[in-house]
């Protein structure tokens, strides 16, 4: 059978999705990041590698998200693919109508406009990470409970609070505050999902044309009262993919299937066995000139792979050389 | 008197050729590089826009190589830059630096006030002396603008990428180096002809990007991740109306006898923006509305806190004219890796929306 294996490495979860020829989802894996891209790459290798049907052939190997170009040198991609292009290329194969796809993930959260298929605009939090995923994680951490927990008991709110939620240290403080003035816990969580719902949508969803049907994806999209306070808040439904958590690698997937079928060339992809070599990373402050880069270095066998992070390309030359 | 003055692109070599010609001694400091920035930022009131803080750590690194007497652009009606060298001015002395600060008017009759500084840094040379500097000055700016807008139409064709900003950097020093206007006009002509004669693909036919925003960002790479580089390098060229040499051409010599370049993009933008708001944000605007036929896309330029261009990001985005706008906030605080992910996005929406465009045409042909 032919697939095409679609990897999204992100700030906190690293998933891979495996399609077959008409696109259909053979299989997936989601893990967390916890800050070892190579080693939940490999890990995610391995188990997709066990899962997989044994007449599978990889046709073709795309990485996208914030550690695309790592991931891209370990598998050998044949596209390296930025995540808001993926995730707009998902959520337009299973719903071709949708209008407006919002994805909040760990860090990050976009909002991509679309109109008669194609993407007319998107926005992506810049100078903030207020109102994701981590804010979330890390307000579930300070309660003592999971962050499945905090969408549960949100959910189970009467009346809740206001909370500032422009910044998530204040908004923490709000919290604290809320707390010892004895509100109760649901109706602070759930307060505090509206905060992070109006943040987005005063922040990254500013000034653009917000109109049904909604796509709601990335992993927050796993929390209820996130999805019933944006639809509170915008008065329209929204519609929550089966597989939203992993919208990036299937998008990534597409985008291969795609470009292999019009380039006509073979996979690079280097194979499942690169779950077992052994890669170092190390980082190192370039002094060539006043910039004085960090510059990030991957490793195989003490021979560098492949550089990262310089203003100019002089270090990217240097790994081009064989 | 030892001369220096911050940065901007490449404003570096009139001054120098001005004042090489007038035997005044010109420091030029280091080219902008992080250790600027992070100078400048140190010692810049933290709300401040990026162009404070470049130019703070240009003033500062120049100080330390022994320059005195320090040339700012400066006036009223810009925007608040109009106060920065009264700030940077303070700051230096409270720093120890017992340097003279110079407000070049950037407001008002622009030539007199830059000839009147300049005849008064090279203790009073004559007027015919210092006009034909002046003049040699604005001939590198015109030749180095001229050789840039080539490198823009090369660069998203080029068959080897990096050609032409290698040709563009060597252009640069050899105009720098240039004494004399036959010199300069056979460099010029030279690397023009080499760039024209870099092997391209005949095949693409390059997205067309707009550029506008700030007047400092759009022409200082360093300030805003080298953008334009980086589209060229993803196939996309640039189209950009704000050059040095445009500038001064209209505001020393044509704006003094009416002749307005900015009228066409102000009645562009009229429909939404009647007034100006200070820095580019009516040019911003205006950009957007004249050119939405012609570019398949802009990028917006903006200092992170700059009020004009925030008013004009929040105009741009709902006028009739639909072409997709990214703005780029430019900041100390902004990474690269997150700008250029925003940038490779945008140029997908616009190669997808552009091969949209052509399927329907086709189809509708058929």
């Amino acid at each position: 059978m032919e697939t095409y294996l679609g990897i999204d490495v992100g700030s906190v979860t690293t998933k891979l999705a495996v399609l077959d020829e008409h696109d259909e989802l053979v299989n997936h894996v989601y893990l967390l990041t916890q800050g070892r891209p190579i080693d939940m790459i490999q890990e995610g290798l391995r188990e997709t590698r066990k899962q997989l049907p044994a007449d599978c052939d990889v046709c073709g190997v795309s990485t996208t998200g914030s550690a695309r170009y790592l991931a891209g040198v370990i598998v050998g991609a044949d596209l390296v693919k930025n995540e808001i292009t993926a995730h707009a290329v998902a959520a337009l194969h299973y719903f071709p109508d949708v209008r407006t796809i919002i994805e909040i993930g760990g860090q990050d959260s976009k909002i991509t406009i679309v109109r008669d298929g194609i993407v007319t605009d998107f926005a992506m939090n810049t100078v903030c990470a207020a109102g994701t995923g981590s804010f979330l994680d890390h307000q579930a951490l300070r309660l003592d409970m999971s962050i499945e927990e905090l969408s549960q008991r949100a959910l189970a709110s009467s009346a809740p609070v206001r909370i500032a939620g422009r910044c998530t240290v204040f908004a923490e403080s709000d919290m604290v505050h809320k707390q010892q003035m004895g509100h109760r816990v649901e109706d602070i969580l759930y307060g505090l999902c509206q905060a992070l719902v109006r943040n987005y949508l005063s922040n990254v969803g500013l000034g653009k044309d917000i109109q049904p049907p909604i796509i709601f994806q990335g992993g927050v999209a796993f929390n209820q009262s996130i999805i019933r306070a944006l639809q509170e808040e915008l008065g329209m439904e929204i519609i929550v993919p089966p597989h939203h958590e992993i919208m990036g690698a299937i998008g990534a997937a597409l985008l291969v299937h795609e470009e292999m079928a019009t380039g006509g060339s073979s996979s690079q992809f280097k194979g499942f066995d690169q779950s077992e070599v052994k890669y170092r990373t190390s980082s190192f402050e370039c002094k060539a000139c006043p910039n004085n880069c960090e510059v990030a270095r991957l490793s195989l066998n003490g021979k560098a792979l492949a550089h990262w992070g310089g203003r100019c390309d002089m270090w990217e030359r240097v790994a081009a050389i064989p | 008197m030892r001369v220096s003055t911050p940065h901007m692109g490449h404003v570096y070599i009139p001054f120098k050729a001005i004042f090489k010609r007038l035997g005044v001694e010109f420091i030029m400091p280091p080219i902008n590089t992080q250790r600027t920035l992070s100078l400048g930022a140190r010692y810049s009131p933290e709300g401040l826009c990026i162009p404070f803080k470049m130019t703070l750590g240009n003033l500062i690194e120049a100080a330390d190589m022994g320059a005195n007497t320090l040339l700012i652009p400066g006036g009223d009606g810009i925007c608040r830059l109009g106060y920065y060298g009264k700030v940077q001015e303070q700051v230096l002395h409270n720093l120890g630096y017992d340097t003279e600060v110079i407000q070049i008017g950037v407001s008002e009759q622009k030539f007199r006030s830059l000839m009147s500084i300049i005849r008064k840094v090279s203790g009073d040379a004559p007027w015919y002396r210092i006009i034909s500097a002046i003049r040699f000055g604005l001939s590198k700016l015109a030749s180095v603008d001229r050789v840039e807008r080539v490198v823009q139409k090369v660069r998203p064709v080029e068959l080897v990428k990096g050609t032409a900003n290698q040709l563009y950097s060597h252009a640069i020093s050899a105009i720098d180096k240039a004494d004399d206007y036959d010199t300069l006009k056979r460099v010029e002509v030279d690397y023009i002809n080499q760039l024209e004669r870099v092997p391209r693909d005949k095949q693409v036919q390059p997205l067309i990007v707009g550029i506008t925003g700030e007047f400092y960002v759009l022409l200082e790479p360093f300030s805003s991740f080298d953008i334009e580089q980086e589209l060229g390098r993803m196939g996309v060229e640039v189209r950009r109306s704000t050059f040095v040499s445009e500038w001064t051409k209209f505001s020393f010599f044509l704006n003094p006898f009416g002749i307005n370049e900015k009228k066409r993009i102000h009645r562009a933008a009229r429909p939404y923006l009647k007034r100006d708001i200070g820095g580019d944000g009516w040019e911003s605007v205006g950009e957007k509305v004249l050119h939405a036929e012609e570019y398949d896309g802009i990028v917006h330029l903006a200092p992170f806190t700059c009020m004009p261009e925030i008013i004009a990001q929040n105009i741009m985005l709902s006028t009739r004219e639909k072409i997709p706008v990214l703005t780029v906030l430019c900041d100390e605080q902004i990474a690269k890796a997150g700008v250029l992910t925003r940038l490779e996005a945008f140029v997908d929406l616009l190669i997808r929306k552009r091969r949209a465009h052509s399927g329907r045409a086709q189809g509708a042909a058929a």
